[in-house]
């Protein structure tokens, strides 16, 4: 990068099923209003705004980023809209890192959403590509076989995705923004219906209506904020192609470049133990333990290991996704940058009842397609 | 303002634009482009640091339409990526503002998208306000048809202005082979044709049509390695306004004057008339009289600069792609790669991209065929 760029403002809505009383504007108006007043600015002080969201379809609006120009500020300014499927709130931030990086502008308002009670996700999520059998069986439908793939190359106990969707549950009891709150057991998991073999109810992400935006700031601006940012050391997004013979969808090659570009620049050779806490885009339980595999926090097939012992939960040795996570909150288009965000708020110290005490380095990450684009910065309390 | 580097579109390639490309999915049509314009620059894929790109899913009509475009760009191994739900100009412009941060040196920026397979009024309605507008049933031909109403009202242009304007671009485009429409069309006959949807007739519309792009973006250093006379970014800026269509006023572009200035302004330019040539998004003449007007030029076409040599979009829209056309006409012209169509002894260009209803977003770049920065 150019020059370091800093988190400067968070803002979130309270994310729950539907929140009929708000339109689309609304809702993002929410979240960019909190983010604004978090960071002591207003929208005369932003100098370009960039939105991203998933599928159109979600809504039933196209480009809708046209439509809520008023509502984000934007009138007169450069605004720019992103679509790299699940994984765009994360690559719509690091849009605005890129911006702010360039010189060219020195605060970026990022802003994702997603109205998914405006429409129906299962429809949206289904496409219908040539030449194959429509499967209507939405984004579970999709995965299921690669979690499958998961347990039959590890030999993971059946228990592990039923802990991981408990845990996710027991840390949005401590977020108050996180759509589903109510504590559940791995037993009350595991009694849970199959949605699609393996995948049970319970270990699956809701359909959220949520919005969260950020102010993205140069350094020198930032130090003017009345508090302490939070510093990119790293960021980037990688994409790789669907027919790719050999493609592992289980570990994907993307997931791990786009890890090692991100680690790389943020002078990051032991994740593990150089990480405090890690925000990450697990929206079927499994796939915390396949992402602590992919993103090198665990050697190869001993990810299900760590989710075992506990060593992921809060107060353990990395804490895995504070605020509950994708599980818990998912409104698709926004969930990639509540991780990045959420990453943000715990080195900023500013995570509330679920701050991970003394978290300096956090990792935000998102993927999306058919595991096939990441997204994922590292932030630091350090310049 | 901040130090800038010197970057160039160094390649680009286009498929001729037709109403239907009955044969080929999207990605099958951008396979080609993709291949041509690298071939183009003499470099295979690796050579590229980022990719782009411009589509919309509601043409593809289905979600996540560019994600089949992937396979297509050569992403194996990964690579740095991002897509944009806009004009392939837009894409181009973050792909710059990339090339800015230092994040990369090269970068490869695809539009794509098959508008035939739906129905672009209904489409095109889904982009309206929710609430309030699209209900209404308003189309990209009933908002355009509003805005010339109200521009014919404040300045007085009349049926047969607009017709000398279609007859011009439609002129130039005979010369252009990758035109859809490629037949000289003279102003009474225009004017003879049915409303499309009044003041504006049909023979003012462009045709919606298709086709897949593929332009290539590359830092000093490399850029004169790719390309025998690159086309050098000498400013570039990027606005949007309000949607609403009461809350703005149609017969000017706030947001297409000032992203001129501040292009303009980048690269230490006065005034457009310092360029040869301008290539505008204009789908309608009166488009073309707003962006004109937005960008200081003259609305007589006496004057410097050459308004769309390639014909415009009058004579082939695809959408998304058409604003990134605009910037591979205007490398076309500085390059020396304008066949019949080129403006002689053209040292700088302009190109103009537009998306949304009415002008609501636009993009200067402002180009010329030396480096702006020493």
């Amino acid at each position: 990068m150019k020059r370091p760029v800093a988190v400067v403002g968070v803002g979130q809505t309270k994310h729950a099923a539907r929140r009929s009383e708000l339109n689309i504007a609304g809702l993002v108006r929410e979240a960019v209003d909190r983010a604004l007043l978090d960071a002591g600015l207003e929208h005369k002080d932003i100098d370009a705004v960039v939105i991203g969201k998933a599928p159109d379809m979600l809504e039933g609006v196209m480009q809708p980023e046209q439509f809520l120009v008023g509502a984000v500020g934007g009138h007169l300014k450069p605004v720019v809209r992103i679509h790299t499927a699940g994984s765009v709130g994360a690559s719509t931030a690091l849009a605005g890192v890129t911006h702010v990086a360039s010189g060219l502008f020195d605060r970026v308002l990022v802003i994702a959403f997603e109205k998914q009670s405006e429409g129906n996700a299962m429809w949206a999520l289904s496409p219908n590509m040539p030449f194959m059998p429509p499967l209507v069986a939405g984004a579970g439908g999709y995965f299921a076989p690669y979690v499958r793939g998961y347990i039959a190359r590890t030999g993971a106990p059946k228990h592990i995705g039923p802990m991981i969707a408990a845990n996710a549950r027991a840390n949005a009891g401590r977020n108050e923004y996180a759509h589903l709150q109510e504590p559940m057991s791995v037993e009350d998991v595991m009694e849970s219906p199959v949605l699609w073999d393996p995948i049970r109810y319970l270990e699956t992400c809701p359909s959220s209506d949520g919005a969260i935006a950020m102010v993205l700031s140069s350094a020198e601006l930032a130090k003017q904020g009345p508090r302490n940012p939070a510093w990119v050391k790293g960021g980037a997004s990688y994409a790789e192609a669907m027919w790719i013979p050999g493609r592992d969808q289980v570990n994907p090659h993307a997931g791990r470049a786009c890890a090692k570009h991100v680690y790389d620049q943020a002078g990051i050779t032991d994740p593990w133990n150089q990480i405090d806490t890690a925000e990450i885009y697990v929206p079927f339980a499994w796939f915390e333990a396949m992402w602590l595999e992919n993103l090198g926090f665990r050697p190869i097939g001993e990810g299900w290991k760590a989710v075992e012992k506990g060593e992921q939960k809060m107060g353990a040795h990395l804490p895995i996704n504070p605020s509950g996570g994708v599980l818990c909150t998912n409104p698709i288009g926004a969930s990639g940058m509540l991780r990045l965000g959420e990453a943000a708020l715990q080195v900023m110290g500013r995570a509330g009842a679920h701050q991970v005490e003394g978290a300096k380095t956090a990792l935000g990450h998102a993927y999306g397609g058919g595991a096939q684009y990441f997204s994922m910065w590292v932030v630091s309390s350090e310049l | 303002m901040t130090d800038l580097r010197n970057v160039a579109v160094v390649g680009f390639a286009q498929l001729p634009i037709v109403a239907h490309d009955a044969h080929r999915m999207a990605p099958e049509m951008l396979y080609p482009v993709v291949k041509q314009a690298l071939a183009q620059c003499g470099v295979e894929r690796d050579a590229i640091d980022y990719q782009t790109a411009g589509s919309a899913d509601y043409i593809d009509g289905r979600p996540f339409g560019f994600v089949a475009a992937l396979d297509v760009m050569g992403t194996w191994p990964p690579r740095q990526d991002s897509h944009l739900e806009m004009d392939a100009a837009f894409a181009a412009y973050y792909a710059w503002v990339r090339i800015q941060a230092g994040e990369a040196d090269t970068a490869m920026v695809v539009g794509y998208g098959k508008v035939s397979e739906g129905q672009p009024e209904r489409v095109f309605n889904l982009e309206l306000d929710p609430y309030y507008l699209a209900p209404l049933g308003l189309g990209p031909i009933t908002t355009a048809a509003l805005q010339a109403s109200a521009f014919m009202a404040r300045t007085g242009a009349s049926d047969g202005d607009l017709a000398a304007i279609a007859a011009k671009r439609r002129t130039a485009a005979a010369r252009n082979p990758d035109a859809q429409l490629r037949e000289a069309a003279s102003a009474a006959a225009l004017q003879a044709t049915p409303w499309a949807a009044e003041p504006l007739r049909q023979g003012y519309m462009p045709p919606i049509g298709e086709s897949a792009v593929c332009l290539i973006l590359a830092v000093e250093g490399k850029a004169e390695k790719m390309c025998k006379q690159p086309a050098w970014i000498h400013g570039v800026d990027q606005r949007a306004e309000l949607q609403s269509l009461g809350a703005r006023d149609l017969t000017r572009s706030a947001s297409a004057k000032l992203a001129a200035e501040k292009a303009l302004a980048m690269a230490g330019l006065k005034s457009a008339t310092e360029v040869d040539v301008a290539e505008l998004l204009a789908t309608n003449p009166v488009e073309e009289l707003i962006v004109r007007e937005a960008l200081g030029l003259s609305t007589t076409d006496d004057a410097k600069p050459v308004i769309n040599p390639s014909g415009g979009p009058i004579a082939g829209h695809p959408v998304m792609m058409t604003g990134l056309i605009r910037l591979g006409e205007a490398f076309r012209q500085l390059s020396g790669t304008a066949g019949a169509h080129a403006v002689p002894n053209a040292k700088r260009a302009l190109a103009h991209a537009a998306q949304g209803h009415c002008l609501q977003q636009n993009v200067v770049y402002v180009l010329g065929s030396e480096r702006r920065w020493s």
